[in-house]
């Protein structure tokens, strides 16, 4: 092991640590600040995963954390269940949702398969809308009350770490450099004999399961959810802005991404709370143009840094 | 026995025959030539051997299994291995990388491969450099030895000299016909006719998405048709 990489690891340990001890000490605001910085490292890494790794975009990955938010909301409304056991059923639910959408979807070339995935977003919003029986429609679903905040806030980070871990584990593997070929030359790497859809599969059913746990823990955590409040574009947007501001297709880019922009949004939000859209549609042209790889792709280009950093 | 067999093979593009009816069988361990004028069919007819494009008729036989719609990673696995007439190495990945993604089995014994590999095309050195990184020519062999890490029993060439200066072309020839001596056969386009006649022990001639001639370079070259379809009348 080198020296900095030692140290890096010490930084991490010290920071997991901090960030475990910080729900006894932190104010309510601040822990649920730091809940909401777990949840957009979850899906900006989620996000990461197909459309970082394969060069798929997904325009409604949001999709994903709208159907683990009504399942886990379902189980534990109607069918009583815990919230830990309706979380994990959030993100396989989320799971099946990836494979019957992907096995259609992600045979269509890039942009196509974009579009395609917008559109799932819209009908899945209409879906749930439609059947009031089981979702409440228009008017939402309520939770039994329960303040779970601090548990919740345990099982978000640690969902964090599962994510930022299973692209560290991708991006070093094999499979993961398989997954990059699909970005770099899709017709050159069928030609090697990568099967580029089962790939892309793999990739895109691992990356629905993080916004669908998120999806089911932060359906409990705000004990109300609606059609609108967990099916907005806007959430596929930040988390697409998050990864390329951070650096997509590395390992820290969507953390980075994340955490950075939540507190930029935090601040604007509070003190400006109208141009705050503008600021973000301002963030994502400045990022496109100057600098497209994001912080760390920028980095990793100029001075060689392995995309593990 | 043939290791490939084309037999009939027609696609057409709207209303352009681009290969119209070719066959032809391949032997193992022989170096066959694909020539033909520009437009001739020559690239369309790879990638109906190697699954890019799917045959309106005939059929493709590797090995007596038919490999006509099958999925080109699949026609791939069986293996036939190919490079492309525009570079086509993955400009992100390294150079090892490059070599790595089409590796199964023990991740160690592939780094080792593929490090073996680069330093038989003495790229050793730029194993960790991204391959868009590369000169032309460099790219082009990172291209050649990724074919070669699948361990191909039949390899396709598009075109491998364009583009390679004299030393790196003698070194790559010299590789060619190695394969050739493994067992392996190689089918190769190329417009440099020395390199054609040099290497090749049967040539097939295409023109307008037919087969007009097949046999030695020798002959081939005084054929009256080839030359037809080469200068005109």
């Amino acid at each position: 092991m080198t020296p900095a990489r030692g140290l890096l690891l010490a930084a991490l340990v010290v920071l997991v640590t901090a960030l475990a001890l910080y729900p006894m000490v932190g104010t309510g605001y601040g822990v649920r600040a730091t809940l909401q910085v777990f949840m957009w490292i979850a899906l900006a890494g989620s996000w990461n995963l197909i459309s970082g790794l394969t060069g798929y975009v997904s325009f409604g990955h949001v999709a994903f954390f709208g159907a683990g938010a009504y399942t886990g909301a379902i189980l534990v409304a109607s069918a009583g269940w815990p919230w830990p056991a309706a979380a994990a059923a959030g993100g396989a639910a989320a799971c099946v949702l990836a494979l019957l959408i992907g096995y259609p979807c992600l045979r269509l070339k890039g942009p196509y398969f974009a579009i395609a995935m917008l559109g799932l977003n819209e009908v899945l919003r209409a879906l749930v809308s439609y059947f009031e029986g089981l979702t409440g429609g228009g008017n939402g679903l309520s939770l039994p009350t329960l303040d779970a905040t601090r548990s919740i806030y345990y099982v978000m980070g640690g969902l964090a770490m599962a994510v930022t871990a299973l692209t560290y584990a991708i991006i070093t593997s094999r499979f993961g450099l398989r997954l990059m070929t699909i970005r770099e030359d899709e017709v050159a790497a069928e030609a090697m004999g990568i099967d580029t859809f089962r790939h892309k599969l793999a990739a895109f059913l691992l990356s629905a399961v993080g916004p669908g746990v998120a999806g089911a823990l932060t359906a409990r955590d705000q004990g109300y959810i609606e059609p609108l409040s967990v099916f907005p574009l806007a959430v596929t947007v930040t988390m697409i802005v998050m990864v390329l501001f951070g650096g997509k297709g590395t390992v820290w880019g969507p953390v980075l991404g994340a955490v950075a922009l939540f507190v930029i949004q935090e601040i604007v939000w509070a003190r400006y709370p109208y141009v705050h859209p503008l600021l973000f549609g301002a963030i994502i042209v400045a990022v496109v143009l100057l600098m497209p790889r994001g912080i760390l792709g920028l980095l990793q280009l100029r001075y060689r840094l392995p995309r593990t950093i | 026995m043939a290791v490939l067999a084309v037999d009939g093979v027609k696609k057409s593009f709207g209303g352009v025959a681009a290969v119209n009816g070719v066959s032809f069988a391949l032997e193992a361990g022989r170096i066959y030539g694909l020539i033909g004028p520009n437009g001739s069919g020559k690239t369309t007819l790879f990638n109906c051997i190697t699954g890019l494009e799917r045959i309106d008729a005939g059929h493709v036989r590797f090995k007596d299994e038919r490999i006509d719609g099958l999925k080109p990673s699949q026609v791939a696995r069986r293996g036939i291995g190919r490079t492309f007439q525009m570079i086509r190495v993955f400009p992100e990945l390294t150079a090892l990388e490059n070599l790595l993604v089409v590796t199964r089995g023990a991740r160690a014994d592939a780094e080792r491969r593929g490090r073996e590999m680069l330093q038989f095309v003495k790229l050793e050195g730029l194993a960790g450099e991204y391959a868009g990184n590369l000169s032309y020519g460099q790219q082009k062999l990172v291209e050649f030895v990724r074919v070669l890490m699948t361990d191909p029993a039949l390899i396709l060439l598009d075109e491998p000299a364009a583009g390679v200066n004299r030393t790196l072309l003698n070194d790559l020839l010299a590789a060619v016909a190695r394969l050739r001596d493994e067992g392996r056969t190689i089918l190769l386009v190329e417009h440099d006719m020395k390199v054609v006649m040099g290497l090749c022990e049967t040539v097939f001639v295409l023109d307008h998405g037919e087969k007009i001639a097949e046999g030695p370079p020798g002959l081939i070259q005084a054929d009256e048709r080839v030359i037809e379809a080469y200068f005109g009348r």
